[in-house]
């Protein structure tokens, strides 16, 4: 006996991202998939910007990582909500894993939640969770071939972090080239060049996420 | 290793269908992987045999149908296909602007049951 389905396999995840998004909406919190390769610098850039708007809007983040709990001990000592996943090997977050997490949230007090994902250039821009946007971190130690390396992430991404550029002197890479190749992939994205160690460019990033997260309030 | 995640999801589908239908077993899945997807069909297939065993469809073969890459460009307005798994520019202008028309399925098309 043949039966005929036709449905999207990953309808089920689909789904929930759906139901997730219209939680965040119905509460007004803006929410950004934080994506990168290990090491970019994902959860320096939390505790920076954290430090710098935690006075000001009331701030979430769900730390996923295959294992360990030192990212969420990180945001912990700031003083603000955080939820670990441990993907236990899955090479990303999936939309269930976010529902179970922002349930330990009250969302009725929470302006921001940013969803750190598991270090990986590849299959985390696959998978919705109802994120408002999605965010990438590219650090120049990474070098300049990378966008169009990895370009589905590139693409998907409306802002991308280029990080450590205090790093520049030291190195053979061409920051124009990143820049020339992102905007191929991606003529909308807006990008940000920082260093979360000397603090160089994070001001802009700051006002864009002040004004991105104020407007999803009105 | 993401494959894994759309392995599972694409066995709960087909054993929920099956058993909803009033079948005991799934004897054969037919799937459309675009090559756009990001999933490559190989790990999908060895990922698919890895966990159907002990279910009730562990004697199901998986069946891949490869979808081409299908889009239109934004410039020239041109169509054109290919069997890469990712396209940079247009064949024809050379631009970086085209919508995708195919190439990023990922659906289950049918299922054979006993």
């Amino acid at each position: 006996m043949k039966i005929q389905v036709v449905s999207k396999i990953l309808d089920a995840n689909e789904r929930i991202a759906v139901e997730n998004k219209e939680a965040f909406d119905r509460h007004h919190v803006f929410v950004i998939n934080l994506m990168s390769s290990p090491g970019a610098g994902k959860t320096t850039l939390l505790e920076k910007t954290i430090s710098q708007l935690k006075d000001s809007i009331s701030i979430a983040v769900i730390e996923g990582d295959i294992a360990g709990v030192d990212d969420a001990m990180r945001i912990e000592a700031l003083g603000i909500p955080v939820v670990q996943i441990n993907t236990g090997g899955y090479c990303h977050l999936d939309a269930g894993m976010i529902r179970d997490a922002f349930n330990e949230f009250d969302l009725t007090k929470t302006d921001l939640i940013f969803i750190e994902n598991v270090g990986n250039l590849v299959c985390p821009a696959e998978f919705y969770m109802g994120e408002d946007i999605k965010a990438m971190i590219l650090s120049i130690t990474e070098g300049h071939d990378k966008p169009l390396k990895y370009p589905t992430m590139f693409q998907n991404s409306s802002v991308i972090l280029i990080n450590k550029i205090d790093l520049k002197p030291h190195l053979d890479v061409d920051i124009d080239k990143i820049k020339t190749d992102i905007k191929k992939l991606n003529p909308s994205a807006v990008i940000f060049e920082v260093s979360c160690k000397t603090g160089e460019g994070l001001q802009g990033w700051i006002d864009w996420l002040k004004t991105a997260s104020t407007s999803k309030r009105l | 290793m993401h494959e894994v995640s759309v392995a599972q999801a694409l066995l709960d589908k087909v054993i929920e269908e099956c058993l909803n239908s009033g079948y005991k077993s799934v004897r054969s899945v037919k799937v459309d992987i675009g090559r756009a997807s990001g999933v490559v069909s190989d790990a999908l297939f060895f990922a698919y045999n890895a966990l159907k065993s002990d279910t009730i469809a562990g004697e199901s073969s998986l069946i891949i149908n490869e979808i081409d890459i299908a889009a239109r460009c934004d410039d020239c307005q041109k169509e054109f296909t290919t069997q890469e798994k990712y396209v940079y520019e247009c064949p024809f202008c050379s631009s970086w602007r085209f919508t995708i028309l195919k190439g990023k399925e990922l659906n289950l098309i049918e299922i054979e049951v006993d």
